[in-house]
């Protein structure tokens, strides 16, 4: 038993671990949150000393802010046809990659290598594959097809979606394999001893085995949707004319290029509330059924 | 494990310390830069450490569009760099704002050409040092005129029966690529400058006072249907998805004759055919009377606060006088020098048209066009509609009235 | 998963021909998927000339090693590189060991502090960084922080933690508390506990941790492109967006300069894949 001076020194060494981190944490994530609270009732310009309170007038504005209101619903569309389609297709090649197909290890590869890139230099390289390799398949062919996703607004989303799946489904795709391959085989040979087809099977054992991945992948795409900034920046640069800005590349406008820092500050804090009640929302969901399965 | 991590640390300190290099001085240059401009700290670095070996320069180079103007802005309130370095139209923007000290009489100036330091020079004080110049307009194929007999159109009846001519052989007039939303804004301009601004200088200020409205303006109406006179008369179907190099290959090539454009195409030209025959003029105007557009580009400015004066006069004077530097940054940059005594190496055979109009006096400051309208928030986003319009999305009359509802932000 | 049980020829030509769909399905996918990186190869080697006037599919007329060298001339590799390099190691040294030592102490302390650090740190994994990249400017700027070599580092770090602690303290449970019990009663401090005995047997966290941090640091172009502008302490994203964004002609170079900035953190995630995967797929195994 050790005596209580011991105790008091481990206590003192057990927080002297902690308080670094702490204190960085703070400092680097903690206080702006604060400050951007502060600054998001202020009309500050980001420049000047002074720091015009105006209340709630900030979030007032951004109700009524087409530019704002475009900004998440870009964002938003994003992030849910995102979160659709990625874990969709991360799920699917899984499967296909667990069934037995030859060279496996070549797939995985081919589908995992484009996430070591950058974003911001995915974007650069599929600028290119719009406008200048896929149509070079219409010279080829005889197709006149146009690539151009990038170049119109109506097809902007789709094209940033392509690029975006491209990028991440073989890291989620990942996720799903190791937990596909976690499942006990005795569960599927006695389902097929009862007569169990393989739809079957995957309904009743593979889903609901998948539960704690269908979490992890789900929040990660949505979340990691939400805050796209980079692949805009060298895909479309927002365009055109707005169609393809996000909400954090409309703060980035917002804030550094038009002045505004109170504003920005406001949308910020308006992103972070809505990213909690996502993940809030999404956490209790999933749990929930992870616990029920 | 602990040997590597002191390692590290040991590596991340002595870069730090190389990075705060005592002796001599280090004084700070704020860069914008196009992207063709990219590379020209390494020739004044060398030049620099040539002449002055203890000044040194701590560059921030970020994009000219962009980036520069809030930079700018934020330093204005924490500390500005002593140099800045932007384009022409910063000249008149950063001295009104007074963070430009006056450099009038200083003797490097003498190095510059006179209509360059005449050009950068507001109320008698002279604020920067205009480095090169662009040249925009029409570049045409001679090869193509050559072979049709087709003579420089100076009035919009004589273009017209050039493109007629043209079109009855087959060959593309124009080529653009409208893709680049920028090109539109450029081409635009380069028409309002021949068209608006010759006639009526303070069109913008009366604009912007609500007396000229681009709706019931006829003018505005005549630039923006030169947009539509060139996409008419070009690859409809494929200049929106066109990326610039290849429309400019396309031309060098022969599959069109003429593009409105600037310099900064002649290094693409170049790249595809070393030996192309290329001119420029101007786009023929209304009045019969269009000059060709001369752009000050690179520009050096001193910041007014600050504590290295003399320092950066060195600098300048660097700059201004080393001959084999500023050949390099020309042959870099494929523009047309502002330095007295300097010609660059690269081939341009357009400029025996630019030293034709020069010494007939044709030649137009783009920036009585650029000072008048600010590119971020006005030209760039009247391109859109203008794309829209060419598109069908959007009517002339919309695309016009667009521009009126963006009046309060087109002050530079 | 088990299909039908192989009774007839019948039955084998089916598991056959399904099999043979399947594998020309990937083949397929593979194929476009691997088209951009086959462009990015493919453009490296060419000249302007070739870019702007052949088919795009085409190969180069022969292998141009130009691009390369301009790359890495334009790129300032020498310098770029570097910053990139020492904020990424740098970033990550002090993640690891910062965030295991916090890790450490609050997966060994029940008490109400720590369970309320351990969800205090937890907010920094549902809010990322970037969408707290205003303020966090902001702070930046304020305390000078902006364009130093330290300052940058000290972001990533402080927006690093949240994930780094969870990762760490989710590997704790390998760490058998038996061996830290021996230690003390033999007169061990926290910290010799710590770094001789915890610390050694969390290599495979740190390798986690490492690959994972190293991986986002190196790609990350936000936060670099507002906290470090000057050109002797760029990173190499930063760069590469300013020279070869829209308005650039210069594709080719690009394209070379795509192979350059990839090379590293390929190096990194084939010597370290089997952490990596092991890390990814921690928490999506059930039980």
């Amino acid at each position: 038993m050790p005596k209580p001076r011991f105790k008091l020194v481990m206590k003192v060494q057990y927080f002297s671990l902690v308080f670094p981190s702490l204190l960085l944490f703070t400092v680097g994530l903690i206080l702006p949150m604060i400050l951007g609270v502060y600054y998001s009732l202020t009309s500050w310009d980001g420049y000047t000393k002074d720091f015009p309170f105006i209340g709630l007038g900030n979030f007032a504005k951004m109700l009524a802010d087409p530019h704002t209101l475009d900004a998440w619903w870009f964002t938003i569309r994003f992030a849910f046809w995102n979160t659709l389609i990625q874990n969709l297709l991360a799920l699917f090649f899984a499967v296909i990659l667990d069934t037995g197909v030859k060279a496996k290890t070549f797939y995985r590869t081919v589908l995992f290598l484009p996430c070591l890139i950058a974003p911001i230099v995915a974007g650069f390289i599929w600028q290119h594959m719009y406008f200048d390799v896929l149509p070079g398949f219409n010279a080829l062919l005889g197709t006149k097809v146009n690539f151009g996703l990038f170049g119109k607004s109506s097809t902007v989303l789709l094209g940033l979606l392509i690029v975006n799946n491209w990028q991440f489904v073989g890291y989620w795709m990942l996720i799903y394999l190791a937990a596909l391959q976690s499942i006990p085989r005795e569960l599927y040979e006695s389902a097929f001893v009862d007569g169990a087809s393989f739809r079957i099977q995957f309904l009743k054992i593979t889903i609901p085995m998948l539960a704690p991945a269908f979490t992890i992948c789900i929040v990660g795409i949505t979340v990691g949707s939400l805050r796209v900034y980079d692949l805009l920046v060298s895909a479309t640069t927002g365009g055109p004319g707005r169609a393809s800005t996000s909400i954090i590349y409309h703060i980035y406008n917002t804030a550094l290029n038009a002045r505004q820092y109170g504003y920005g500050s406001a949308l910020s804090i308006s992103l972070i509330i809505v990213l909690l009640v996502i993940a809030v929302v999404q956490l209790g969901v999933l749990r929930r059924r992870e616990v029920q399965l | 494990m602990k040997r590597f991590r002191f390692m590290v640390l040991g590596l991340g300190i002595a870069l730090a310390l190389t990075a705060f290099s005592a002796g001599g001085q280090t004084i700070r240059i704020l860069d914008g830069q196009s992207t063709t401009d990219a590379g020209i700290e390494k020739i004044i670095d060398a030049a620099l450490a040539a002449k002055y070996p203890n000044i040194k320069l701590d560059w921030e180079i970020v994009t000219w569009g962009t980036d520069l103007n809030a930079k700018v802005q934020q330093y204005i309130q924490s500390g500005l760099p002593d140099i800045i370095v932007g384009k022409g139209q910063d000249l008149a923007t950063y001295s009104s704002r007074k963070i430009l000290a006056p450099i009038t009489g200083k003797p490097y100036l003498k190095n510059v050409l006179a209509d360059a330091v005449k050009s950068a020079t507001f109320n008698g004080t002279t604020y920067g040092v205009e480095f090169n110049a662009l040249y925009q307009g029409v570049y045409y194929n001679r090869k193509i005129f050559k072979d049709n007999n087709l003579s420089i159109p100076k009035t919009q009846a004589e273009l017209q029966a050039l493109i007629r001519k043209l079109n009855s052989v087959g060959i593309t007039p124009f080529a653009t690529h409208f893709l680049d939303l920028w090109s539109i804004g450029n081409i635009t301009m380069q028409f309002a400058i021949n068209d608006i601004f010759s006639k009526n200088p303070g069109w913008a200020n009366e604009f912007r006072a609500g007396k000229i409205n681009y709706a019931t303006s006829p003018e505005a109406r005549v630039i923006y249907n030169y947009n539509k006179l060139l996409y008419d008369n070009t690859w409809k179907d494929e200049t929106f998805s066109l990326e610039q190099t290849k429309a400019d290959a396309r031309l060098v090539q022969g599959k069109a004759a003429m593009k409105v454009s600037g310099s900064w195409s002649i290094q693409n030209f170049l790249d595809v055919d070393p030996d192309f025959d290329f001119g420029v003029f101007p786009f023929p105007n209304q009045a019969g009377n269009a000059k060709l557009i001369f752009e000050p580009n690179i520009t050096f400015m001193k910041s007014a606060t600050t504590k290295y004066s003399d320092a950066v006069d060195k600098v300048f004077d660097v700059i201004t006088s080393d001959k084999d530097a500023a050949q390099k940054i020309y042959d870099l940059t494929k523009t047309a020098p502002l330095i007295k005594g300097v010609t660059p190496s690269y081939k341009n055979p357009s400029q025996k048209d630019i030293d034709a109009y020069a010494a007939k006096g044709q030649l137009v400051d783009a920036n009585t066009g650029n000072l008048q309208l600010v590119w971020g928030g006005f030209q760039d986003e009247n391109a859109k509609d203008i794309a829209a319009w060419l598109q069908g999305s959007e009517t002339l009359d919309q695309a016009l009235k667009a521009a009126d509802s963006r009046r309060a932000v087109s002050k530079p | 998963m088990i299909g039908s049980r192989i009774h007839t020829a019948r039955d084998r030509w089916t598991a056959f021909t399904r099999k043979l769909c399947l594998q020309i399905f990937m083949i397929v996918i593979s194929a476009a998927l691997l088209l951009p990186i086959f462009t990015v190869i493919n453009f490296s080697f060419k000249t302007r000339k070739e870019l702007y006037v052949d088919n795009p599919l085409a190969l180069p007329h022969s292998l141009y090693l130009d691009n390369y060298i301009s790359a890495l001339e334009r790129l300032n590799v020498g310098t770029t590189f570097i910053n990139t390099f020492l904020y990424t190691t740098l970033s990550v040294f002090f993640l690891a060991v910062l965030s295991g030592a916090a890790a450490w102490a609050i997966a060994r302390n029940r008490g109400r502090f720590y369970r309320f650090t351990y969800l205090y740190f937890l907010l920094g994994i549902l809010i990322p960084f970037q969408a707290l990249f205003l303020p966090i400017y902001i702070v930046g700027n304020a305390f000078h922080l902006t364009n130093t070599f330290y300052g940058i580092i000290l972001m990533y770090v402080a927006t690093g933690l949240s994930f780094s602690i969870f990762l760490m303290t989710s590997f704790m449970s390998q760490v058998p508390v038996e061996l830290e019990e021996a230690a003390q009663m033999d007169g061990a401090s926290i910290y010799r506990t710590y770094f001789r005995i915890v610390l050694p047997l969390l290599k495979p966290a740190i390798a986690t941790l490492v690959i994972l941090q190293a991986f986002a640091i190196w790609n990350d172009y936000l936060l670099a492109s507002l906290f470090v502008s000057k050109s002797s302490l760029k990173t190499l994203n930063v760069l590469f967006q300013q020279l070869f964004s829209t308005t650039s002609s210069n594709y080719s170079t690009a394209m070379a300069g795509v192979m350059i900035s990839v090379v590293p953190i390929s190096i990194l995630f084939v010597a370290l894949q089997r952490y990596f995967i092991k890390g990814l797929t921690a928490g999506a195994v059930k039980g």
